[in-house]
């Protein structure tokens, strides 16, 4: 069994010592900096003008109730579709490939996704075109596929884009080869006992696992009701979910829609919050039930493996598509319905090869905070008790669930008045910061579930901390340390508000060269950065995914 | 907050009587040798690469010149830059990080009343003298709030539609055939959400046309008299909004989005302030070469775009030469040519010698204006919060 209890590894457990070393460099490079920013960020959350203005706002309820539907829809369905996925695939000779494929999935850019899926759906998009190729339609069909006021489209496009995800964590945490080796045995008794392969993961599986999976999912949550940059291509506009109100707000010149769109963001982070609790409290009341399933006799069902194995292919198809889509739209430059072929050109891609510089700051930045974030990351797991992460999955969560453009500024005045604007130890710190988080998020379920008799095991062989820490749990590690420097890496690849924010036009990165040369009308050369940003992403998550494998898997 | 009109046009009278002479070209002389070195950062939109290729162009020129080194900060809404001299200022940081910004509308007016601008300065660079202030109203006034010197103007607006001439024979000339040909074409034409600054100005001018009396834009409103005024505006919108686009439902987010579903040919009628930017697109084959522009019958508020230097920038003497640069002949006309912006220029043609004014000699392409209308000036800002909220409170819940 994966053990639940506290992993404080008794052994070590005098170094009291250690502990206040192990927990300063994350203090002082992740939560100081956070904590100030968010001071800076929520400063402004006690003007009681501001939160009158919002509860005047006519698209207050209206944002909050499609900010929370899409949000919860995305998160379930994204949810269930990676189960659906890993049960069909675990074991089985596709597994060794699954991280790579998720990887590549994941580095597609959420941004990059939603204009490829929008191109593929909307009424002048690629599908109509076909249909109209084949029926003789003159002009776009009246369809409501995008922008649809129920938030539908946008639920696609985060189920689509979250699923991998999910599925990318799973996959770190079932690579692991301890538990590996536990679900063997465990497979072996569930099936001498009658359990077909549907109720073992119901019954044994799942119950193990979800408890791992719930900061993820929760990020997922999350992220998917504050989403703005997918929200604006493909989501409803009149009313437009609330996180998209709040950003129009928070960028607007006036200080009062500034201070509206401050109080705006607290009040959606409170409203997720209550959410969060009330799913709480429910899967807390129904699980003494589901308890009783869980002992009951056993199920000899065995799934057939289809609708996993349709699912997985219909996601592998979607991006496919999709990327191939926006390779298609990079070249195009005239594109009239009906056609289905544009005329071409190479321009926006001669744009591009203009700004290497911007390419070069950006994986360096990647690479050294997606390391350095590990190095402080271990050095906390090693150094403080269990407990004590509760504190740092707080700030994560603090820093991730709120808007980013509210973040970005509070970063922004904090770094300010700290001189750290327009220099590289400010863009570094600036970056640090997400990567942290979403690595904290990514890696406490894993690294913290390892089960503490292999310490006991090595202290009994008179290892020292360090050999057992190189030795023993670091490869046993292995994939979700890998798994989390690849979400690591395409976090800082990603960052694109507080980066501006804090170059000052001094540095420039990929996201920002991206997001400011598409605020145009340039659909090619919105494609082609999207690609772009899409590559370095990929090749970490296929080498994090390589290296991940299991010895076993290997074979 | 707001300057009141009187001291703003006694501040702007004393500017330009200020008797130029030599006083001031020894001070020009100073400001060009102080400027000699320094690196002037520019925040400006940079969502258009034909934009930014002219920036590029412009900093070689003054580097060559001036030895002035000219950094384009690529910002995506001017609003950032608004936000970053407030809170730079507000931290006291004296050698700021903007040197120059491409402004207009809402963000001078934040920046001039919470007097985060340098100046004033515009009415003392050496090529000012070459603006057409008379014939183009709106280099001095920048939507109905006077520049005060503190904005130097950059270039010329005036909104435009725009659609494919296969497919569009006879363009509709006001707000009323607007309105019967969305009728004709049910779900072919649109406007962006307020508060997108395009679909702010298609309000303001749908207002003016549906309004009798024109003479109640030139002056504050309020919540009252609005309610009053906006009657035949809310008639006309209410009448248009089934045959739009998703039937008045839903909104486009921007104008760049509403040219790309013109491209499409999910939309008949694109919008834009730039009235060349049709021809532009329609050269760079982003827009079809059967593409015409057009103006209402009645005009179209037009409106100048500035740039100014913020109260803490660092390098304000090279941001003037800069400033004064961008006004000479040689740049505007550089602008002004459809082949590389055609942005169109604020100065006064006529007063130029003729050699610099042949550089602006029109020529017809396609996609170019073909059915002109007079410029009409901005409503009053106060219209503006108010044809939003108003909007708001009808149409934004679908």
């Amino acid at each position: 069994m994966i053990s639940q209890r506290q992993s404080w590894i008794p052994a070590f457990a005098g170094m009291t010592d250690w502990g206040v070393i192990g927990a300063i460099p994350i203090c002082v490079l992740f939560a100081l900096p956070l904590i100030t920013s968010l001071f800076y960020a929520l400063i402004g959350a006690f003007d009681v003008t501001a939160w009158q203005a919002l509860f005047a706002h006519p698209q207050l309820w209206s944002g909050l109730e499609l900010s929370i539907f899409t949000g919860a829809i995305a998160a379930v369905l994204a949810q269930i579709t990676a189960i659906i996925i890993v049960a069909a695939t675990y074991e089985s000779a596709g597994w060794g490939n699954l991280p790579a494929t998720m990887g590549a999935m994941l580095a597609l850019p959420h941004l990059a996704l939603a204009i490829g899926l929008s191109f593929l759906i909307m009424p002048s998009g690629v599908l109509a075109r076909i249909i109209s190729n084949i029926a003789g339609w003159q002009t776009p069909p009246n369809w409501i596929t995008t922008h649809d006021p129920y938030g539908l489209a946008l639920i696609a496009a985060l189920t689509i884009k979250e699923a991998p995800f999910l599925i990318w964590i799973m996959a770190g945490l079932l690579d692991r080869d301890d538990i590996k080796q536990d679900f063997k045995n465990q497979r072996a008794a569930a099936t001498s006992l009658g359990h077909g392969s549907v109720s073992i993961w119901l019954r044994l599986y799942l119950p193990q696992l979800m408890p791992k999976l719930i900061w993820p999912l929760v990020i997922v949550f999350i992220y998917a009701a504050t989403v703005v940059d997918m929200s604006l291509v493909i989501g409803p506009t009149q009313p437009p979910t609330l996180a998209t109100v709040i950003w129009a707000d928070i960028n607007s010149e006036q200080v009062t829609n500034n201070a509206r769109g401050n109080v705006g963001a607290v009040f959606l982070s409170i409203a997720l919050g209550v959410c969060l609790l009330l799913a709480y409290a429910i899967l807390k009341s129904v699980s003494s039930f589901c308890r009783q399933f869980l002992s009951s006799g056993p199920n000899p069902q065995s799934q057939s493996n289809f609708v996993g194995r349709a699912n997985y292919r219909i996601l592998v198809w979607l991006y496919i598509a999709v990327t191939a889509l926006l390779l298609f739209m990079s070249f195009a430059q005239l594109w009239p319905f009906p056609h289905l072929i544009p005329t071409t050109s190479t321009r926006a891609w001669g744009l591009i090869l203009q700004s290497p510089n911007a390419l070069i700051t950006s994986v360096g930045l990647a690479i050294a905070t997606s390391i350095t974030a590990l190095a402080l990351i271990i050095l906390w797991f090693e150094n403080l008790p269990q407990k004590s992460d509760q504190l740092l999955v707080l700030l994560s969560l603090a820093i991730l669930g709120l808007p980013a453009i509210l973040v970005g500024l509070g970063l922004y005045r904090a770094f300010l008045n700290f001189g750290l604007t327009g220099n590289l130890t400010g863009l570094f710190l600036a970056h640090l910061m997400p990567v942290t988080a979403y690595m904290i998020i990514v890696l406490v379920g894993p690294y913290r579930a390892l089960d503490p008799r292999y310490a006991d095991i090595a202290a009994s062989f008179a290892k020292t901390k360090f050999e057992f820490l190189n030795q023993i749990k670091l490869p046993l590690l292995k994939a979700p340390i890998l798994a989390a420097l690849g979400v690591g890496f395409a976090v800082s690849f990603g960052q694109y508000i507080s980066a501006q924010l804090i170059a000052a036009g001094r540095y420039s990165t990929l996201p920002i060269e991206a997001v400011t040369l598409t605020s145009g009308t340039n659909r090619p050369l919105t494609a082609a950065f999207a690609l772009l940003l899409l590559l370095p992403p990929l090749l970490a998550y296929v080498i994090a995914a390589y290296f991940g494998k299991s010895r076993w898997s290997k074979g | 907050m707001k300057i009141s009109r009187r001291s703003a046009l006694q501040l702007f009278a004393a500017s330009t009587l200020v008797p130029f002479a030599p006083a001031f070209a020894a001070d020009w002389k100073a400001i060009e040798a102080e400027a000699k070195g320094q690196e002037v950062f520019f925040n400006a939109w940079a969502g258009a690469d034909n934009i930014n290729a002219y920036i590029a162009w412009a900093g070689e020129a003054v580097m060559k010149r001036w030895g002035v080194k000219l950094t384009h900060v690529k910002i995506t809404d001017t609003a950032e830059v608004v936000k970053r001299v407030r809170d730079e200022v507000k931290a006291g940081k004296s050698d700021g990080s903007v040197d120059l910004v491409w402004i207009n509308g809402a963000n001078f007016k934040a920046m001039k009343s919470e007097k985060l601008l340098f100046g004033p300065f515009a009415e003392s660079l050496p090529n000012f003298a070459l603006v057409d202030v008379k014939g183009k109203p709106t280099t001095t006034k920048d939507f109905t709030e006077t520049t005060d010197g503190l904005e130097s103007p950059w270039g010329m607006a005036q909104f435009t539609f725009f659609a494919d001439g296969a497919k569009v024979a006879s363009p509709p000339r006001s707000m009323v055939e607007l309105a019967a040909f969305a009728k004709a074409n049910p779900g072919r034409v649109t406007y962006p959400a307020p508060p997108d600054f395009h679909g702010a100005t298609f309000l303001k001018q749908a207002l003016v046309e549906a309004a009798s009396d024109k003479s109640i834009f030139a002056k504050p409103i309020d919540q009252a008299g609005f309610d009053t005024a906006a009657k035949p505006w809310l008639a006309f919108l209410d009448e248009i909004k089934p045959s739009l686009w998703r039937e008045g439902k839903q909104y486009p987010k921007s104008q760049a989005e509403i040219t790309q579903m013109v491209a499409d040919g999910e939309l008949l009628i694109g919008l834009t302030f730039n009235p060349n930017e049709p021809a532009n697109l329609a050269a760079a084959g982003t827009l079809p070469k059967t593409t015409i522009a057009w103006q209402h019958t009645a005009g179209t508020i037009g409106n100048s775009h500035f740039v100014a230097i913020p109260t803490n920038a660092k390098a304000k003497a090279g941001a003037q030469v800069v400033a004064n640069f961008l006004l000479s002949a040689e740049a505007q006309a550089k602008k002004n040519d459809l082949k590389t912006w055609g942005d169109p220029t604020v100065l006064d043609v006529a007063k130029l010698s003729g050699d610099d004014a042949k550089m602006f000699a029109a020529s017809s392409v396609p996609g170019s204006v073909s059915l002109p209308g007079p410029a009409i000036l901005e409503p009053d800002a106060s219209f503006v919060a108010l044809i939003e909220s108003t909007w708001l409170s009808h149409y934004a819940k679908g």
